[in-house]
């Protein structure tokens, strides 16, 4: 009856500590994925990318923060059509050396929302909205405008310019 | 022998919880929905029905929602008498013999005498099947909407051929000489075995350029007539129909034999989400073959611990106004709307649903109180009409009811009615309904006088209400209460009924309902 007792109580921390952990990975800023769906109009970066959050709502904003934040930081991976985008800050170090300003440039409602358009055709759809534990994973189409945020970028002194080498 | 027996229970239980696993992986559901084109072609046997039967399949309307690839093969012949249905060898082996690849891509890619082809078709239809979404994205990258009509490439792989064949086609008088036909029906649809890569050889193998010279057109032409592509069984399906005529028995069967192949046949179950509440909104229509009634099945996608994808299904629905979506879209297309009829929880935006056809034929069977008298037994059927965006729904019904307590005198009644349902909530459905009919009453005699029948049936008027609640959904539990006017008694039901005693009265119905 003890042995009974304790693997039971073993098995529901382990579940229990397996789904938090699922729950961490939904959370954690890295964890989203993004993919090229096309070679955008010029200056634009065309992708679809995921997002999760309580909402469909906070799932849809998350994605385009991530949206922005691949941009940024990891780069957009190439697919059939399109080719890859490096990342305009490839400095792994960028972030936390201005984690001020990426901290309010990231905030709700903060100036990324400029640069992202949902392209997404109504509400996300079909299997792009998956409820799953804690909230909603959602996938959206959207476009980065990537020049513009790169000029931005460049102007506020977070990323060098490419001149800036010569 | 008891380790045996547990070893095999487990291995049962293992492979079973496997094959669970893989029918759950199967059975996910999605929005992905093409248009699919149809070539028909008539099976002949080499009789004197052949011609009929080629008529009735060349003049057989498929209506918006599929594309018709007229290739040159109308029939196939099977030397095998009527009387006997067709094998399916039999018929894989006359289609494989028939060279069906090569005239679908011939017709989709307008290949003249010369073998020189055009993609003018399918950017047509690669047009025509763009999605809103499709424009959307066509107009966020550089390609541009020009390019939409690249996806007509990926419809040729939904190119189908449907072959019904005819048998036991008989020829039925009745009493009073009138001639009917009934014909058994069975069809057999083949799809082009040809996905992307196949199709990419047939471009890079068979297409003829302009500045080709002759040895290269002379390989490529017989590259084309060498194209080993299968013609793959997706489904078969059985019917019967009949009708005044050789071919309108025909026809009637040919009708049946679509609804049945959209049920067996994924690709042709139109699926899309829903973009809007309050009414329900979804951007299909008339090009999707969408009628009022029609019935659709809505999906939610969860994700299980392990990260797999699970539709789960939330209920069902059905058209109510439909949309006409028949032009090219420009990413703002009219939805059509449509009223959730089951399910515990509100259908959401962004929910799929997937055509669940189904006849709009209810079957209520039950037990009968007072009325005319006596306890009884009663059957109706009924047909869905139409399903407006507030729920309410108009039905066509035929009744049935017998008294059991005086089965001596058959007392039966028969009638015809209409009904017209309010939904309270999508589980209760409250519909006033009126019903005209007749009351009859026979008993073993001698007399065989024409207007015996009149004489021993009396004019039955019924107007009532029907509650049904839903249960487990097609299945309802239904009460029905009403009022049996009995008039224009006939001389002999006047007399039986001395003994009988129906009399007109309140009654009720309770029993149960199936819609099919």
């Amino acid at each position: 009856m003890i042995a009974l007792t304790l693997l039971m109580t073993f098995s529901a921390v382990s579940a229990s500590a397996q789904s938090k952990d699922r729950r961490k990975s939904f959370k954690s800023w890295d964890n989203y994925e993004i993919t090229t769906e096309k070679v955008g109009v010029d200056g634009t970066k065309f992708v679809k990318v995921w997002g999760f959050g309580k909402t469909v709502d906070a799932a849809t904003m998350a994605a385009k923060a991530n949206a922005v934040h691949a941009c940024i930081f990891r780069g957009i991976p190439g697919s059939a059509t399109a080719m890859s985008t490096p990342p305009i800050c490839p400095n792994p170090n960028t972030l936390d050396t201005h984690e001020d300003y990426f901290q309010s440039f990231f905030a709700a409602g903060g100036p990324y929302l400029a640069y992202v358009s949902m392209t997404t055709d109504g509400v996300p759809s079909g299997t792009d909205k998956r409820k799953v534990k804690g909230g909603y994973k959602v996938g959206i189409y959207v476009q980065v405008m990537y020049d513009n945020l790169k000029r931005k970028l460049e102007a506020d002194g977070v990323a060098r310019k490419l001149s800036s080498g010569f | 022998m008891f380790k045996k027996l547990t070893l095999l229970a487990a291995l049962l239980g293992i492979s079973g919880a496997a094959l669970s696993a893989q029918e759950k992986i199967k059975e996910v559901v999605t929005s992905d929905y093409n248009r699919n084109s149809i070539s028909m072609i008539a099976l002949q046997r080499g009789d004197s029905y052949d011609s009929q039967a080629a008529s009735a399949v060349r003049n057989f309307n498929l209506g918006e929602k599929f594309d018709i690839n007229d290739i040159r093969t109308k029939t196939i012949r099977i030397g095998k008498t009527r009387s006997e249905s067709l094998y399916q060898e039999e018929v894989d082996a006359a289609v494989a013999k028939a060279g069906l690849p090569q005239e679908i891509l011939a017709f989709i890619f307008k290949r003249d005498s010369k073998g020189m082809m055009t993609d003018e078709l399918v950017r047509y239809r690669g047009n025509y099947d763009a999605k809103d979404q499709d424009v959307i994205n066509a107009r966020a990258s550089r390609v541009g909407t020009d390019a939409l009509g690249d996806l007509g490439h990926g419809l040729v792989s939904g190119s189908y051929v449907v072959l019904p064949d005819f048998y036991k086609i008989e020829r039925n008088t009745d009493s009073k000489g009138n001639v009917s036909y009934s014909a058994n029906a069975q069809a057999f649809a083949y799809k082009i075995g040809m996905d992307r890569n196949g199709l990419d050889n047939f471009y890079e193998q068979c297409w003829i350029y302009e500045d080709d010279d002759q040895p290269t057109r002379e390989s490529k032409l017989k590259a084309f007539r060498d194209l080993d592509i299968e013609m793959v069984p997706v489904a078969t399906v059985f019917t019967s129909g009949s009708g005044k005529s050789v071919e309108a028995a025909l026809q009637s069967c040919l009708s049946d034999v679509i609804y049945k192949l959209e049920k067996r046949i994924p690709a042709w179950e139109v699926a899309v989400t829903i973009i809007g509440k309050r009414p329900l909104r979804a951007k299909i229509g008339s090009k999707e073959g969408l009628k009022n009634g029609a019935r659709y099945r809505a999906y939610s996608y969860t994700e299980d611990r392990n990260g797999n994808l699970k539709s789960v299904p939330r209920g069902f629905l059905r058209a109510t106004e439909i949309s006409s979506n028949t032009g090219m879209s420009i990413g703002e297309t009219e939805p059509s709307k449509f009223y959730q009829i089951s399910g515990l929880a509100n259908i959401d935006e962004g929910w799929t649903i997937k055509q669940s056809n189904d006849l709009g034929l209810g079957v209520m069977a039950g037990l009968k109180v007072g009325g005319t008298g006596g306890t009884g037994f009663g059957v109706d059927i009924d047909f869905l009409s139409n399903t407006s965006n507030v729920g309410t729904m108009s039905y066509v019904f035929f009744s049935l009811g017998m008294d059991l307590a005086h089965a001596e005198y058959l007392p039966f009644q028969a009638g015809l009615g209409f009904a017209y349902g309010f939904h309270l909530t999508r589980f209760v459905e409250l519909a006033p309904y009126a019903m005209i009919g007749l009351e009859h009453m026979g008993y073993s005699s001698t007399d065989k006088s024409n207007d015996r029948f009149t004489r021993e049936s009396a004019l039955l008027l019924e107007p009532g209400v029907r509650a049904a609640i839903n249960v487990a959904y097609p299945l309802q539990v239904v009460a029905k209460a009403y009022y049996d006017v009995l008039a224009l008694q006939g001389s002999l039901y006047r007399m039986y009924n001395e003994y009988v005693g129906h009399k007109s009265g309140l009654g009720f119905q309770f029993g149960v309902k199936w819609t099919f």
